[in-house]
């Protein structure tokens, strides 16, 4: 119910009801493109399009499920939109990965906070796109394997095919990290 | 060994840190956007024209795409205007448009149009669509068919001497997607929209003569906007359909001509063989993808992993002269083509397989590779050029070799 208040706020150009709407899901978004983009300076970019997209239009948008869905699911496709338009395959040697930082002043401050998620980064980013975006849409996001089907245009069965190789590909990457 | 689980826990509780003076940028930014007059805001670049004219597979919409931008940037509805016409009559009669043929010149190519033959169900849906490209829009591949029905696009590659016929959701959806966009009453939504914005001027000029057509120029407002900075419309004073557009960029302050679009016949029939392609000739080689399974499962593996295994078994085909399992790995290409191009040459065996490099305009990868052949007696060393490999379409979990071996 907040939700639908905040939009119905945004519309009518509420300023608090955009910090609010920020403060509520920028964070999030920004780590679920990170994840898909390999890249935080790129995730940060795709999210604040996302949130320009929003300013510019909310009152031509009707949001009946929920604003974190369909703020995550405008995430997700322009993070495949780049990617397509990037790349079209993410299979990389743990040596090229780049780093998932932004390009910022004090690159401390925004580095991947704990040394285990930057193995995981770098694992993932040797995943096929589909089966990193299934595993981190899934998992970050919290979306269901039909939204996600619906989202890569396929079935729910193929996504889920691709959520298990990806995380059993993820785990074997990850052991055999551990294990060198 | 990590479970699943663990796995699972620490992709969850993953936190980025979030450096605090970008993060107040970007929303100050956003309020700044949020505050602006609403008149002043920005249009967003249509990135979907570049990705479009990027598109081999998408560059025949270039027609598409310029009416849908037309509609898209004019703010037709002023109903302060004294005109007697409104764009409302065009967007009306449209919707009773069943069959729709459509020319579409491009001013600096040559006088050979793009054409596309639409036919639209009685609930105004996309059924069939036929798409004639001409050899300008793909020199390498000349001239082309495309026909879509039943959800299946088939692709024609005269010179090629090829037909392809695909089964993806992605390519169905570009392809309603665009062709719906010609639709006038689809895109009335989005003429409202525009009328909000105020991004372009519109001037409506209805001649007294009712055997000339109305004319409506629409000027953009905003500065590289849009695709192009003018449009204008000739519209049918009897029937209220549109006639034909011809578009402008601006170019060293002038009004220059890029394109014209013209409409033929207003639901007139087309006649069902216009969109099949079952009369081409005998010996154009048809590679179907939707009755048989082409290609490699990628599985577990990663896309350079697959890329070098799907290389390696084509490869090994070929001297097994199994020219069935090389064909169905290279696109579908039937097993007596593969035959007639590699049955006179012995492969001896594979020298090497090199890392794939990524070719991003053709989405694909350059898997490269030495196979010692022996031809008219003579033994030698083969590097093909081209051999490429990429996911198969509408099959995303396969990959498929897709050119760059000779004969084919």
């Amino acid at each position: 119910m907040e939700d639908r208040r905040l939009i119905y706020k945004l519309n009518r150009g509420s300023r608090d009801a955009l910090c609010r709407i920020y403060e509520k899901y920028r964070d999030d978004l920004v780590r679920i493109a990170a994840g898909l983009l390999n890249n935080v300076g790129t995730a940060e970019d795709v999210v604040q399009d996302v949130f320009l997209m929003l300013v510019h239009s909310a009152d031509k948008y009707k949001i009946r499920k929920n604003l974190k869905g369909y703020l995550t699911t405008c995430v997700a496709n322009k993070a495949r939109n780049l990617n397509r338009g990037k790349c079209p395959q993410n299979s990389v040697s743990l040596d090229d990965v780049e780093p998932a930082t932004s390009n910022c002043e004090a690159p401390d401050q925004c580095m991947i906070c704990d040394e285990d998620f930057q193995q995981v980064y770098k694992a993932m980013a040797q995943l096929p796109y589909e089966q990193k975006e299934a595993v981190i849409l899934h998992i970050q996001a919290k979306m269901k394997f039909r939204e996600i089907a619906k989202l890569q245009t396929t079935s729910t069965k193929t996504t889920l095919s691709r959520y298990n190789y990806g995380l059993n590909k993820l785990r074997s990457m990850l052991n055999s990290e551990v294990e060198k | 060994m990590r479970p699943a689980e663990n796995i699972k826990r620490l992709i969850k509780n993953a936190k980025i840190k979030i450096n605090p003076k970008v993060k107040k940028a970007a929303l100050e930014e956003l309020i700044n956007e949020l505050e602006k007059p609403k008149q002043s805001k920005p249009t967003p670049r249509p990135d979907i024209w570049r990705i479009f004219m990027k598109n081999r597979m998408t560059k025949f919409a270039a027609a598409a795409v310029l009416v849908v931008a037309v509609l898209l940037s004019i703010t037709f509805l002023d109903q302060s205007a004294t005109s007697a016409y409104a764009i409302e009559q065009t967007i009306q009669v449209s919707h009773s448009v069943r069959y729709l043929h459509i020319k579409s010149f491009m001013a600096s190519m040559s006088d050979t149009p793009i054409e596309c033959w639409v036919e639209f169900d009685q609930s105004g849906q996309v059924k069939n669509v036929r798409i004639n490209k001409p050899a300008w829009m793909s020199p390498g591949d000349g001239e082309s068919v495309i026909v879509w029905k039943d959800n299946k696009m088939q692709l024609w590659v005269k010179k090629k001497n090829f037909l392809v016929t695909l089964k993806d959701k992605e390519v169905a959806a570009q392809m309603l997607s665009m062709v719906e966009q010609l639709d006038p009453k689809n895109a009335a939504a989005d003429i409202l929209q525009a009328q909000e914005k105020g991004d372009s001027e519109v001037e409506i000029q209805e001649p007294e003569n009712k055997a000339e057509p109305i004319v409506i120029t629409a000027t953009s407002l905003v500065e590289n906007g849009l695709p192009f900075q003018r449009a204008i419309l000739f519209v049918d004073q009897a029937t209220k359909l549109l006639n034909s557009v011809e578009t402008y960029q601006l170019k060293d302050g002038e009004y220059v001509h890029f394109s014209t679009i013209e409409f033929y016949d207003y639901n007139i029939p087309i006649d069902s063989e216009m969109f099949t392609l079952e009369n081409i000739p005998d010996d154009v080689m048809r590679m179907d993808q939707t009755t048989q399974q082409v290609g490699l499962e990628q599985g577990d593996l990663s896309d350079n992993e697959i890329a070098v295994k799907l290389i390696r078994q084509f490869l090994q085909a070929l001297i097994e002269k199994d020219y069935t399992k090389a064909g169905r790995l290279f696109s579908g290409v039937p097993a007596e083509r593969m035959e007639k191009a590699y049955g006179k040459i012995r492969f001896i065996k594979i020298i090497s397989i090199g890392e794939p490099t990524p070719k991003p305009e053709m989405r694909a990868l350059y898997v490269p590779c030495t196979v010692e052949i022996e031809e008219n007696g003579k033994i030698t060393q083969w590097h093909p050029e081209h051999s490429y490999v990429r996911q198969v379409h509408g099959q995303p979990e396969r990959w498929e070799i897709i050119g760059g071996f000779r004969g084919i």
